[in-house]
């Protein structure tokens, strides 16, 4: 009788000690994230220096007690920018994330639920959107609409809902099925209710997932943009075009390429070890 | 399968139409007319000399009409001529595509030779010490900007080091190299790039290798080979890994796209003349029938590689192929 019982509870333990590793890393992504948020909040007064504020006798000093991570081709103190890039960036993922979201959650609902012919059409839009690579969608309708920050919060979600549509579509094809549906339907709910009301709800926990791997994406498509010059303008500082403006003295002065791809990778780390702890954790 | 074939071509049909809209309008809507920069705005340019110059290219037709035309032509594979080099933009992207299907070719195959082991190290043992570190990796690898890699690269290896070249393809005296000289020099500035595509593009895969292995792992046929004695290498991969590796299919097709998008990026911060940079330097020009022609390709190559990874699908796996059918 011990034998069977000894494999059980080590089977237990091994789960459980991955489902602890699984929670250190959720807590390890919310901290950081939560950090990140108080950083971009508080900006003015964190920041030591004015982020625009040029001084070219200090241009290209390296990291000093005076300028704790050195200054940028204008003497413009890096550290400041960095931490006003970061309500940037934090606030250009979740609102494409949003954008993207919005949209999603829409198309995928209505073509899940009412199914047939509008589903047809409108999946085979998302086919579509989905066949382009997104490198090519997001730079050649970025140079339509020429760079700012709204515009490519707004493309960046153009862009990317396909992925939520697809997902969410899934998740009510599975709701609809249920009993509290047809219980909703047979005391004369309208199918808008439903849609809202009764299945919405449920296909919430996925969303959420996706979007929180999302805005980790998107801040990544934001830098990429940044850095060719087609993103956040400058002299609005931006991890992506800090890392442009640095290009220049790649060889003289490293702390302007070094600190910025560091805060980029340490944020969409931190979005991707929630966003995969969470899904984990909801089992979905 | 025949059947399953022409269903699959004819549910294609819409969706290609779709792209061809998608590609013409997205670039018609732009403000600016083509002819700025085909005058080079040149204010000498007279009103006269520009509306010439628009009725020769059809661009004073109504959009529907020019669509159609467009579209006319792109199907016999014509894409007109760039808009800024007055070159057939059919010859500029031929010159292009050895270098960025060599880069990606290369990148490719060394993820697979790399994700594929990983992969299998990772599920022997899941929730062990290397699928842990491996996890973290692919974590960090998937949240790491491939430019930024890229740039670290240029300025450890190639400033700071010396040890390879920064940019562009060909040293200076490439010329006067022998062909042997030449090969060795182009290898020589590709390791930067396709390194850092390979440890990029590691992350993703590695972990479909991983978790389509711990999933065959647990089937019971994989218990019946360990029961009838097969010594554990066999189990792992003539019954195990054979069947885990039937999803990379369809990522092999997906990445068909990669062939030309897939360089955007890093052709830029290396200054590699292949598709992605052409597609850069088109956009920054609004050169509208390279964009054009390159984003239709582009979302055309993805339909293709998706129907290639089915079909291959189907001939790898008989149950699916039986299932079609039926």
């Amino acid at each position: 009788m011990t034998e069977p019982v000894s494999r059980i509870s080590y089977l237990v333990n091994r789960i459980s000690r991955n489902t602890k590793y699984v929670i250190r890393n959720t807590a390890i992504g919310g901290f950081i994230l939560v950090g990140l948020a108080l950083i971009a909040v508080f900006a003015p007064w964190i920041s030591p220096y004015d982020p625009l504020a040029v001084n070219l006798p200090d241009a290209l000093l390296p990291p000093s007690a005076q300028y704790w991570l050195g200054t940028d081709l204008l003497g413009r103190d890096v550290l400041s920018r960095l931490v006003y890039g970061a309500r940037i960036s934090l606030v250009i993922g979740l609102i494409a994330v949003g954008v993207a979201v919005l949209i999603g959650t829409m198309v995928g609902l209505i073509a899940g639920y009412l199914g047939g012919r509008v589903d047809s059409v409108v999946m085979r839009f998302v086919d579509t959107m989905l066949a382009f690579p997104s490198i090519f969608l997001l730079l050649a309708v970025i140079a339509m609409l020429s760079p700012s920050i709204y515009n490519i919060m707004v493309v960046i979600g153009l862009t990317s809902w396909m992925g939520v549509a697809r997902l969410v579509r899934a998740e009510v094809l599975t709701v609809k099925e249920r009993e509290f549906v047809l219980a909703a339907r047979t005391i004369g709910a309208s199918t808008a209710r439903i849609m809202l009301r009764h299945v919405l709800p449920n296909v919430v926990t996925p969303v959420l997932v996706a979007a929180t791997l999302g805005v980790g994406g998107a801040i990544l498509t934001e830098s990429v943009l940044s850095y060719l010059g087609l993103g956040v303008q400058p002299p609005t500082p931006s991890w992506g075009n800090i890392l442009n403006e640095g290009r220049v003295a790649l060889g003289v002065a490293w702390w302007l390429t070094l600190t910025p791809g560091v805060c980029i990778l340490v944020t969409v780390l931190a979005f991707n070890l929630l966003g995969e702890g969470l899904r984990e954790r909801w089992r979905c | 399968m025949a059947a399953y074939l022409i269903r699959r071509l004819l549910s294609m049909i819409p969706v290609l139409i779709g792209i061809t809209i998608i590609s013409f309008g997205v670039m018609k809507l732009a403000p600016g007319r083509p002819t700025d920069v085909m005058l080079d705005f040149n204010p000498k340019a007279s009103v006269e000399a520009r509306e010439r110059m628009e009725q020769l290219l059809g661009l004073n037709q109504p959009l529907h009409a020019q669509y159609l035309n467009w579209l006319r032509r792109i199907v016999t594979l014509n894409f007109d001529r760039s808009f800024r080099y007055g070159r057939p933009v059919a010859d500029m992207m031929l010159e292009r595509l050895p270098i960025t299907v060599t880069i990606n070719v290369c990148a490719l195959l060394l993820i697979l030779g790399l994700a594929i082991p990983l992969g299998v190290m990772a599920a022997v043992r899941p929730g062990g010490w290397f699928d842990r570190l491996t996890t973290l990796v692919v974590f960090v690898g998937y949240s790491t900007p491939a430019f930024w890699l890229g740039l670290l690269g240029i300025a450890i290896f190639g400033v700071q080091l010396g040890w390879l070249p920064v940019s562009g393809l060909h040293a200076l005296d490439a010329e006067a190299m022998s062909w042997v000289g030449r090969t060795f020099d182009v290898a020589h500035h590709l390791v930067l790039p396709v390194g850092i595509m390979t440890f990029v593009g590691l992350a993703g895969l590695s972990r479909y290798v991983r978790s389509g292995m711990v999933e065959v792992l647990r089937q019971d046929y994989i218990r019946t080979a360990r029961a009838k004695g097969l010594p554990e290498s066999a189990v792992l991969f003539r019954h195990g890994l054979r069947n885990a590796l039937l999803p990379i299919i369809t990522i092999l097709g997906l990445s068909l796209p990669d062939l030309i998008a897939g360089g955007v990026v890093m052709e830029t911060v290396f200054a590699i003349p292949g598709m992605g940079r052409l597609f850069y330097d088109a956009v920054m020009a609004r050169d509208q029938n390279v964009v054009m022609a390159l984003v239709t390709i582009g979302a055309g190559l993805t339909l293709l590689g998706n129907l290639l990874a089915d079909l291959a699908y189907a001939y790898a796996d008989p149950r699916i192929r039986v299932g079609k059918d039926q």
